[in-house]
Parts: C-alpha cells; sequence; structure tokens
C-alpha cells in the first residue's frame, strides 16, 4: 500500500473547555477531491487550521507524504506543498489582481530573484497570466482585488492558493455567498484542478459535494461523524440526523 | 517611481544650479546647512522604508543614526580615512542593525514604535553617561579629511565640494531603496504591511523579510550619519535623541511617506523653516508642528501628493505623443 498524500491522526484542539476538534483522524488520497462537510460550528474550519498551520494542535499528528508536520508554521506546510483557501476572502484588496497572484506565485522562483527586478521572474509571471486565463480574471488583472464582485473575488481567493502550484489544496468553502452560476462554474473549475492536485474541500451546497468528491467526511461537534462514497454518506440515519435534524 | 525618479532630477539639478551660486558668491553658511539637510535626508529615507513601505513607525532611528556618527567619529580620530569610516559603519551597523531587528521583529504598531523608542532612549543614556564618549559633550576635534575618489581626491572641508559629495550619496542611497523595494523582496515588504496574516500561507518567512527591512534601514541610517562628523567636526549625543528620531518621522510625513523622494524635499523644507523662521523667533518648533499637523490632515500624503500627480500627468501625456 502506498502511504497517502495527507493523513490526519487523532487531530484534537480545545478553546477554554470546547473540544473544537476532537480525536479526527482520516487519510486523503492523492489527485482525488475529498470534501468535509458537518452542520456551523462542526470544527471544519478549525481542521483547516490546524492542517495549515494557522494553529497548533494539542494532540494527533499531520503527516504529508508520510513525513510528520505537526504544528509546523504556515510557510514550512506551503513548502512541504500544502496550499489553502480561506473561507473569509483574505486578498492584497488594494493591490492589483495580478500581483495578488504574483505574490503567490513567487515562491516557483528560486530565493536569490527576490532582489532581482519583478520582470526578470519569468517563470512567477508565466504562471500569473495562466491562472488570469484560467480563472477568468484575464480583462480584470491591472484592477485591485478589492474592486472585484464577490464572485470574482472568491475565485481570486482560489487562484492565490493555487498559483504555487500545490501537491495540497485547502478549500475553505470557495462557492460561500456566491449565485448558482458562479458556484457551477467554480465547481467546474475545482474539478480541473483535480486532475494534478489533492483537494481537501469544505463545502456546504449539498447537490454540489454530491456532484463534486470523490470521498466525504462528515464532522460534528468536534468529532468525524462517517465518512465514505458521497451517496453511501448521504444515506447514512446518524448523518442524516445530525445534518438535516430529525427526519 | 518614474515620478519619484523625475522628481529626484529636479533636486540633482537645484543643488548644482545652488552649488554654483555658492561657489561664485563664496558662501559656506548655506552649503553647509544643505550638505546638513542632505544628511538627515538620508536618515529620513531609512525612517520611509520602515513605514511608508513596511508599515513600521520607528521613532527610534536615530539610534543607528547616532551609531554611525559616533563610529564615523571616532574611527577618524584615529585613522583620517573616509573609506576606513565608512566601512566600519556600514560592518557595524548592519551587525547593530540584525541584533536590533531580532528584538523588534517579535512585535507590530504601538509595540514596535515604543521597543525602538526604548532601545535609542537607551543607547542615549549610555553614550551621554559615558566619559570615553565625550559624555554629554561629545566627540570634539574630528579632523578634516580628504576623501580619496580615485581619480581626485576631495576636502571634506570644501562647502560646495562636500555638498555635491553628500549629494552624491543620498542619490546612491535613494536608488538602491527606489530598485530593492521594487523587486519581489520590497513588493513582499507592501504586501506584508496589507495583510500579513494571509503572506505567511502563501510560503513567505514573514519575520526574515521584515528583519532584512529593518537591516538595510539601519545601515542607511548608519550611513548618514556617519557623514555628519565629516561635516561639522564633531558629533554630540543629541544626535541619538528622540529629538532626533521624531524630526525624521515629522519629515516623511510632510513630504509623503511611501515616496522616498517625499525623504528628501522634506528634509529640505524642514531644514530651511528651521534656520528661517528661526532667525525670527526661538519658537520654529512651533511652526514645525503647525506644518505637521497641517500634512496630516490636509495631505495624507505629504506634499508629493500635490506635487508627484502634476508630473506623472507630464509624463503620460509625454508617452502619448
Amino acid at each position: 500500500m502506498t502511504t497517502p498524500i495527507l493523513e490526519i491522526r487523532g487531530l484534537t484542539v480545545s478553546f477554554g473547555g470546547l473540544r473544537a476538534v476532537d480525536d479526527v483522524s482520516f487519510e486523503v488520497a492523492r489527485n482525488r477531491i475529498t470534501t468535509v462537510i458537518g452542520p456551523n460550528g462542526a470544527g471544519k474550519s478549525t481542521l483547516f487550521n490546524l492542517i495549515s498551520g494557522a494553529l497548533q494542535p494539542r494532540n494527533g499528528k499531520v503527516l504529508i507524504e508520510g513525513v510528520d508536520y505537526t504544528g509546523q508554521p504556515p510557510y514550512r506546510m506551503q513548502a512541504a506543498g500544502l496550499a489553502r483557501s480561506f473561507q473569509i476572502t483574505n486578498l492584497f484588496f488594494d493591490l492589483p489582481v495580478s500581483e495578488n497572484l504574483r505574490l503567490a506565485a513567487q515562491v516557483l522562483e528560486p530565493l536569490w530573484m527576490a532582489w532581482r527586478p519583478i520582470r526578470a521572474s519569468r517563470a512567477a509571471l508565466a504562471r500569473v497570466d495562466e491562472l488570469l486565463d484560467r480563472f477568468g480574471l484575464a480583462d480584470k488583472a491591472q484592477y485591485p482585488a478589492g474592486s472585484l464582485s464577490h464572485g470574482e473575488q472568491r475565485r481570486l481567493e482560489v487562484a492565490v492558493a493555487v498559483a504555487c502550484k500545490p501537491k495540497i489544496l485547502l478549500l475553505d468553502e470557495p462557492t460561500q455567498g456566491m449565485s448558482h452560476g458562479d458556484s457551477q462554474q467554480t465547481a467546474t473549475l475545482i474539478k480541473s484542478l483535480a486532475t494534478d492536485v489533492t483537494v481537501v474541500l469544505i463545502e456546504h451546497d449539498i447537490g454540489l459535494v454530491m456532484s463534486l468528491s470523490d470521498h466525504v467526511i462528515v464532522m460534528h461537534q468536534g468529532q468525524k461523524l462517517a465518512e465514505g462514497l458521497p451517496a453511501d454518506v448521504r444515506s447514512n440515519p446518524a448523518v442524516q440526523a445530525a445534518y438535516f435534524g430529525h427526519a | 517611481m518614474r515620478a519619484s525618479h523625475v522628481l529626484v532630477a529636479l533636486l540633482v539639478a537645484g543643488s548644482l544650479a545652488f552649488a554654483a551660486i555658492g561657489v561664485v558668491i563664496n558662501d559656506t553658511f548655506y552649503l553647509r546647512l544643505a550638505t546638513e539637510a542632505l544628511i538627515f535626508a538620508g536618515l529620513a529615507l531609512s525612517v520611509d522604508i520602515l513605514l511608508g513601505y513596511t508599515g513600521l513607525l520607528s521613532l527610534g532611528q536615530a539610534l543607528f543614526f547616532g551609531l554611525g556618527a559616533y563610529l564615523s567619529a571616532s574611527v577618524l580620530m584615529i585613522v583620517p580615512s573616509f573609506w576606513t569610516a565608512i566601512g566600519v559603519t556600514a560592518a557595524a551597523s548592519g551587525l547593530a542593525g540584525l541584533v536590533g531587528g531580532f528584538i523588534v521583529q517579535r512585535v507590530r504598531g504601538v509595540y514596535f514604535a515604543l521597543i525602538t523608542f526604548g532601545m535609542a532612549q537607551v543607547a542615549a543614556k549610555v553614550v551621554y553617561n559615558t566619559r570615553a564618549l565625550g559624555a554629554s559633550d561629545g566627540l570634539i576635534g574630528v579632523p578634516v579629511i580628504n576623501i580619496n575618489l580615485g581619480i581626485a581626491s576631495l576636502s571634506s572641508a570644501s562647502p560646495a565640494g562636500f555638498f555635491l559629495f553628500v549629494l552624491a550619496l543620498i542619490v546612491v542611497f535613494y536608488a538602491f531603496s527606489a530598485y530593492v523595494l521594487d523587486t519581489p523582496f520590497g513588493r513582499l515588504l507592501i504586501a506584508l504591511r496589507a495583510n500579513e496574516q494571509r503572506i505567511r500561507f502563501l510560503g513567505y518567512r514573514t519575520s526574515s523579510a521584515r528583519l532584512a527591512a529593518y537591516v538595510i534601514a539601519a545601515m542607511i541610517a548608519a550611513l548618514s550619519g556617519a557623514l555628519y562628523p565629516m561635516l561639522r567636526g564633531f558629533v554630540s549625543p543629541e544626535l541619538l535623541f528622540f529629538s532626533t528620531s521624531g524630526n525624521a518621522v515629522i519629515t516623511v510625513v510632510t513630504g509623503g511617506a511611501g515616496t522616498l523622494v517625499g525623504a528628501l524635499y522634506g528634509s529640505l523644507l524642514l531644514t530651511v523653516l528651521k534656520s528661517v523662521v528661526g532667525s525670527y523667533t526661538e519658537h520654529h518648533l512651533i511652526v514645525i508642528g503647525l506644518l505637521f499637523m497641517g500634512a496630516v490632515v490636509f495631505l495624507p500624503k505629504g506634499l508629493m501628493s500635490i506635487v508627484r500627480p502634476a508630473i506623472e500627468r507630464v509624463l503620460a501625456r509625454r508617452q502619448k505623443a
């Protein structure tokens, strides 16, 4: 058996008396889309914060391709090939769209390029152009990120996360607040990403989850309630009770 | 950035004319005053790198300015060589910047301002109470030096010659800062100010970037300070006091934070005001205080927010034509 690209073992963190994430374990298969679902307050975003190095777990381990990265700072996680987006749009709002992407793509360049003129960073700039096209933001390249519509900002949020060509991409509610049409478009985009990136997704839109995911993990009150194929999870009575209340 | 370059070119042209007039009418006082303004412009430039780009308010940049001035004075009193003094200052201030940077890069905002302020005050008190450094009198009797420029040599006692030499150095500091701030490293500093939290998730070690900015600013401040004893022949503990740090911040805010060139014009303006208003009344600080308040209220981007857009328009029109 090959080692999973991402493995979570017994991850636990508490805030005060509340166990926000409680002994959560799972494995993520390479180049698949794994979705974490669960009601508000289930601990999904906290789980992402633990994996991406934003928070230190009290217990448990985060393994990337079998190597222990538990509690490493975010820049080390990025170097290990893990990037993330945020539920609340987290961009450089005063800076142009292209500069947002260039900042994220700059890590593709060797360190000494940081001291040469921007135009010398050809790989990073090529990556920016590629992403502008792929995410449909080419005509907005020179506008400040803050001037984009909500849907465009959410798309840029994903583009910034994917700019460094990560192996693992954590997307925290990429379609949050989007119209139905925009959501579908974003779903197609995510699906196309997953050919060479392993995607872990937090998503609320159940329709989207079912059509997009290869594997679903259900969280409830900090714990993992169930996991499996989308259809199996959907028909699981415990999931239905937690998610939809009593049927 | 291009508009700033034009403004620096104008400054150089004006300075050349000023120096020529100074030579013709055999002036010493105004040339030396202008030289001092340029030296303090170097200090202001270092404050602008921190405040205008990295978003860090240093209230203790006099620490490095004073360090450079005292080091340079001490070296010159033993070995009267410009390049030795500059070399020693560069190395020592780089090291001091690293040590100081390790301390201050742990904090942000108001705490950064307080710690930089505190470190400078401690250094000022130590110098003030150390007899070997002249205590409250400072170091007096720094010899006039001949600056060896390879093809020619220049005396620090020549008012016009030394003025132009300092001008050249400050332009070099400006050009270096402008270059660095437009590289990916410099853009990272700007992004850090905009959204540090996201930067951490893009794979950058934010503490290293901030430390590098702090060291660069420390070295520019110290190298500017190193020129002071060459001009005046002495150094005093006042160079390390808060008034020096505070004046540099006022200079940057009045001139225009985040423009670099604003620091240069701001320093000239403040020096002229101090000298002209100061010859009428002892209370010239009131005028400077009012100017500062006026700039903060009416011109948040300083004087450059009036001048630069006009130049940008001219540049844009030129490009079209």
